[in-house]
């Protein structure tokens, strides 16, 4: 049997119709179906389990509200818990299953919950699960978990690709239903950039739900008519299954649009987009959601909202029951009964809460009871009769309830507004702060008749474009009839001995609140936290109000007293997926590659990331296994002979004007100020406070022109603290900075042949000989036949060396270059751990030294900070504990066994005293396998430690557990004289 | 003849592909320059820039347009600018003092760049999947250019003529950058 509770009418396309499954069962709908109504089409009423107590569910709305019917979608990798069935458009081949059960949808074993439900009330764990303590990790949490919860991830990665995107316009309008379209005609219609946006697969809103009237056609004519008139218009973007989430700075709004859920495979696309939209001014149109009326089992399939069971009979000809009563306590409540009874839908009852007579005719047949109280339903897998507090017993299959409608104010409260109180309309409704931009319009600003709606949408749109500057045409708002909307507050029927549910999808009922209450949990935030009411992911969108309603009734305050949870995105649930958009695996961040990068790869380099960069760290030759292999080889013929290792990573700031010498004078702590033409010095950085900041060289190219170097993690932090010094130190220095790290490809060439080396590619007319160009010089040359070179006589290695570099998109070609002209000596690669093992070799700080907490003094070079000049962080550099004579140095260590591994990190104990905080007299900062000397070294900062050269004391790692003699030693392990980098 | 010669690569290796509606297209026959005024210098650099290239200093967001090697010229930052021009050799700063002679602090940026053009119907829609600012043609008309941020990457984008657009970004993260806008292109085609 198929769709039998399908009848005429609705806005689908009956020529397309479209299989799919709900727990395997073949099933068949429309297009235009949504996933609940084609289940209610097929008369499937219970749908899922609830949260903790595992009782029956079923559909409970038809909007994104939904707190009961959450499914399962698709399988496998693609499977996706927590759907909500009321805004799943029904595609061919959708997969659907029920979640949060054991066995059978119909007969699930922890239904046995349930029956212990007296001892599972709210905040049960807190009191219970206490003994043995060591229980609660092992066990009872995780069986309670296991008990509990929605669905199940697939525990797979995620397939589907996701993208982030922007969008700009002058009127942002959030919700296409009446209000939102006429919104969009007034500021469309004026030639304002506008974007329309609504969650569902349909615009109108309630236009398609409804039977009411626009300019004498139906409410989902003249809404067609209207979507077609934005279509054609070419400033106005529509956009549909896009939920606006978050309302944020600036009047940026956050927006989700679900590009593929509707189709049965993404096709490689983007299966969802988050947007954020720029926009000048936000008409939110986000209309309103119906409440329910808490009562005796209130929960059962076949108990909706009664604007959805007219929503599903007129939208989407799909009859949620044959047999219907209605219990309300406000005129749109008998709505439903009327749409229904025009459908020939037999209407048992209607039950108005109000006493007095019936606001609209009754329909016939059915029992009208005003005044009137549900107390009970009965029926296990589905309603099947209710009983009112009189004790009468009416039979029905389905109960329309209608508390009122609560307007969707959460995007106004994402900044902190609070709503106000209407207690016309029993709702709270847009406080006055609402985020930059924002109007409301429409039933989300408490305006519930539909010709209200129409013309405050339509005002909105011109107050809008009068605000931008544009000029409103003339054309008027749409008209309908007006309606009544009468309510009279009624929240929970008092009477009710069954318990009374607020809170459908937490299982958080009226004695839950009140139990709070007692147990002192009386601000609403901790209502929230310790009930979970409002949580997961409908956001307690129905519950919330009635609930506030029962804890004001505690308290004895007013529900405006009491007040409401803070309202914070995402109005509804956003992938995780959507939110990391495609920084996923390799592209989580950009990578940047040096010009050597693919001669590298094709010598097997292994990478390290070094920020963003990657460099090579080392380059493995044929037989060798361990990475120690490689860079001792490294190591060892290039102190043997030469090597070749890309430096461009290092910063590259070009300095030119008449200030230049003085300005550089300025931020290093060493003078530079006489610094001759054709020559390079090294030179410290200090922070203000006097701790070192970075380190590097500057070489005069010409008297207005320097050119320096940075470590390449500080490369943007040095350029930024100059930029800051030159802007606003001193800003009438005449000096410039610009960035050159990209243009230039950079090559330290080092070894006792490396003056040989780059004699063969330096053109002859640059004398490049020892006397020529000597340690420390620099000048611009050419290279190969006229290419333009820099080249620099610095050492990190302590060897003979050079850095050379030539414009970038020669850099991959000059490292072949060098490699082939280095062949007759044996040339060598050298990665990053082979840089590393030569500097500490040598003993020159880096960036392990330079940590942020060490002085010029610490690092030995505190005679560097010159006192005949001033420069940043020269004064505070003079404060006495940072020049304290017993204070760090930075010295050598080699293991008194010699075959013993250092390890950075260790701290260093006297002999003889114990291993704890206060005997710490400073730590091993750097670390290596010297293969110039056979065994591991270190430098670290000990105290005096340049005074106790040749002392033994002990290298601690309580971390690791381990513990080594180390003797102090000179920092400079290799050639200390410096007569290599000399030669 | 020297025993050794470099050969020059560009930063994607002359990458070019079409995808429906949109071209990608590596530029590499253009060369940069940063001209940067002398303190109290900007009148000799604004009569030398009138002499040599007919152009203005611009307001920043905008193009100054030379016919002069096609040269376009935009502000940077505060007190710098950027010269665009027809050039593939390897000192592009030599041809600008040829013309600005000491009147500017000239630094090349040539290689400092990827420049890529996404071009046709579709180019808006595929920027708007990374790029943050408002383009479309009334917010950035045809001339206007600005720095940004895409997908993490520094970027400028020069708005060069109807649905064409010219991106530039470091060089070392070339890749990343055109992986970024392939992506958008797959995406939005």
């Amino acid at each position: 049997m198929s769709q039998i509770n399908r009848i005429d009418g609705g806005l689908l396309d009956r020529t397309q119709k479209l299989n799919f499954t709900f727990n395997g069962q073949t099933l068949e709908g429309f297009a235009g179906d949504t996933l609940a109504s084609a289940l209610l089409a097929n008369g499937h009423k219970m749908v899922g389990r609830s949260f903790k107590y595992h009782r029956p569910r079923g559909i409970f709305s038809a909007g994104s509200e939904e707190p009961n019917a959450l499914v399962q979608l698709r399988s496998g990798a693609y499977q996706e818990p927590n759907t909500r069935a009321t805004i799943t458009e029904l595609f061919q081949g959708l997969e659907a299953t029920s979640q949060n059960h054991r066995g059978s949808l119909k007969y699930d074993f922890m239904a046995v919950n349930d029956l212990f439900s007296s001892f599972l009330s709210a905040g049960f764990y807190y009191k219970t699960f206490m003994w043995p303590k060591a229980f609660w990790e092992k066990f009872y949490e995780p069986v309670i978990r296991a008990a509990a919860g929605l669905g199940r991830l697939s525990g797979q990665d995620d397939p589907d690709i996701y993208d982030k995107s922007f969008l700009h316009c002058d009127v942002l309008v959030v919700g296409a239903g009446p209000s939102g379209l006429s919104a969009a005609l007034s500021a469309g219609r004026a030639g304002a950039r506008v974007i329309l946006m609504d969650e569902d697969f349909r615009m109108g809103g309630r236009l398609n739900a409804e039977t009411l009237s626009v300019n004498d056609q139906s409410g989902y004519e003249w809404a067609t008519q209207a979507i077609a008139e934005l279509s054609a218009m070419d400033n106005v973007r529509l956009m549909t299954r896009t939920t606006a989430y978050g309302a944020y700075d600036h009047g940026i709004v956050g927006a989700l649009e679900r590009v593929t859920d509707h189709l049965v495979s993404s096709n490689n696309k983007p299966r969802q987009i988050l947007w954020r939209v720029y926009t000048k001014r936000t008409i939110l149109c986000a209309g309103s959601t119906e409440r329910p009326i808490a009562f005796g089992n209130n929960d059962r399939p076949g108990i909706m909202l009664a604007g959805a069971v007219r929503a599903y009979v007129n939208r989407w000809g799909a009859l949620p029951g044959k047999r219907v009563a209605v219990f309300t306590n406000n005129d749109d409540g008998w709505r439903t009964a009327t749409d229904l009874a025009v459908k020939g839908v037999e209407i048992t009852a209607v039950i108005d809460s109000r006493d007095g007579q019936p606001p609209v005719a009754v329909p016939n047949g059915a029992a009208v009871v005003m005044g009137g109280r549900i107390v009970d339903t009965q029926g296990r897998h589905g309603i099947k009769s209710i009983t009112l507090s009189n004790g009468q017993k009416i039979p029905t299959d389905c109960l329309a309830v209608s508390g009122g409608w609560s307007p969707n104010v959460q995007l106004t409260c994402h900044q902190r507004g609070r709503p106000t109180w209407r207690e016309d309309i029993a709702a709270f409704v847009p406080g006055g702060e609402l985020p930059l931009g924002m109007m409301v319009a429409g039933a989300a600003a408490g305006n519930l008749s539909l010709s209200s709606v129409l013309q405050d949408g339509h005002n909105l749109g011109n107050k809008a474009l009068s605000d931008l500057g544009f000029k409103p045409t003339t054309e008027t708002a749409a008209k309908s009839d007006e309606e009544t909307v009468g309510i009279s507050a009624f929240w929970h029927v008092k009477e009710s001995k069954a318990r009374a549910w607020l809170d459908l999808q937490n299982d958080v009922t009226v004695k839950d609140v009140k139990l709070s209450h007692q147990e002192g949990f009386r601000a609403v935030e901790h209502l929230k936290r310790y009930t979970t009411l409002g949580m997961a992911t409908d956001q307690g969108k129905t519950a919330n109000i009635p609930a506030l309603a029962v804890m004001a009734e505690c308290t004895g305050k007013s529900i405006p007293e009491t007040g409401t949870t803070i309202f914070r995105p995402p109005y509804t649930p956003v992938a995780i997926g959507a939110l990391a958009g495609r920084a996923r695996g390799k592209d989580f961040r950009p990578s940047r590659l040096t010009p050597s990068h693919s001669w590298a790869e094709e010598q097997g380099a292994v990478f390290v990331e070094a920020g963003m960069w990657y460099r090579a760290q080392w380059f493995p030759k044929a037989g060798e296994t361990h990475w120690r292999q490689s860079v001792d080889r490294e190591v060892t013929q290039t102190r043997a002979s030469v090597g070749v290792c890309d430096v461009t990573t290092l910063g590259k700031i070009d300095i030119q004007g008449k200030d230049a010498a003085e300005f550089l004078n300025k931020v290093y702590a060493n003078a530079f100020a006489k610094l001759p033409v054709g020559k390079v010095r090294y030179g410290i950085m200090l922070r203000e406070d006097g701790i070192m900041m970075d380190d590097g060289t500057s070489a005069r190219f010409a008297e207005n022109h320097f050119v320096m170097t940075t470590t390449t993690a500080n490369a943007v932090g040095v350029f930024r603290h100059m930029e800051f010094c030159r802007q606003c130190l001193w800003p009438n220095m005449d000096v410039h900075l610009i960035s050159s790290t990209e243009q230039y490809a950079q090559f330290a060439v080092a070894g006792p042949n490396a003056r040989k080396l780059l004699q063969k590619i330096v053109d002859r007319n640059h004398d490049i000989s020892n006397e020529a160009f000597p340690f420390m010089a620099c000048g611009e040359v050419t290279v190969c036949g006229g290419i333009p070179a820099r080249l620099f006589r610095i050492s990190f290695s302590g060897e003979l060396a050079y850095e050379i570099a030539v414009p970038t998109r020669y850099g991959d070609s000059l490292v072949r270059t060098l490699m082939a002209a280095g062949e007759e000596f044996d040339v060598t690669a050298y990665g990053t751990e082979a840089l590393g093992v030569m500097r500490i070799e040598k003993g020159h700080a880096a960036g392990n030294e330079l940590n942020g907490q060490t002085t010029a003094q610490d690092l030995g070079m505190g005679r560097m900070v010159s006192k005949k000049k001033d420069c940043i962080g020269n004064t505070l550099s003079e404060r006495e504990n940072l020049n304290r004579k017993d204070g760090l140095s930075l010295v050598g260590f080699r293991p008194v066994n010699r075959s013993d591994e250092l390890k950075a990190g260790s701290h260093f104990i006297a002999k003889g005293k114990s291993a704890e905080m206060v005997n710490d007299e400073g730590w091993m900062s750097s670390v290596a396998y010297s293969p110039s000397l056979g065994h591991s070294i270190g430098l670290g900062f000990i105290k005096q430690g340049s005074e106790r050269l040749g002392e033994i004391v002990r290298a601690t790692d309580p971390i690791r557990e381990g513990e080594i003699e180390v003797e102090i030693v000179s920092a400079h392990f290799i050639d200390p004289e410096g007569e290599r980098l000399r030669a | 003849m020297p025993d050794y010669t470099l050969t020059a690569n560009t930063p994607l290796n002359g990458f070019s592909r079409d995808f429906p509606g949109v071209s990608i297209n590596e530029v590499n026959d253009r060369a940069i320059v940063s001209i940067v005024a002398p303190r109290d210098g900007e009148k000799e650099l604004i009569k030398a820039l009138k002499k040599s290239y007919d152009i203005e200093l611009p307001n920043a967001g905008v193009l100054s347009v030379s016919a002069q090697d096609n040269a376009v010229l935009f502000c940077m930052a505060q007190d710098q600018y950027f010269l665009m021009f027809d050039y593939t050799g390897n000192t592009a700063t030599t041809v600008v003092h040829s013309y600005l002679n000491d009147t500017a602090y000239l630094t090349d940026q040539s290689d400092s760049y990827v420049m890529i053009r996404v071009s046709g119907a579709n180019s808006r829609c595929l920027l708007e999947r990374i790029c943050p600012l408002d383009i479309h043609p009334t917010a950035f008309p045809v001339r206007a250019v600005a720095r940004t941020i895409m997908e993490h990457l520094g970027t400028t984008i020069i708005h060069e003529g109807d649905d064409n657009f010219l991106l530039l970004s470091a060089r070392s993260s070339a890749y990343s950058f055109l992986e970024a806008i392939e992506t958008s292109a797959k995406n939005t085609s």
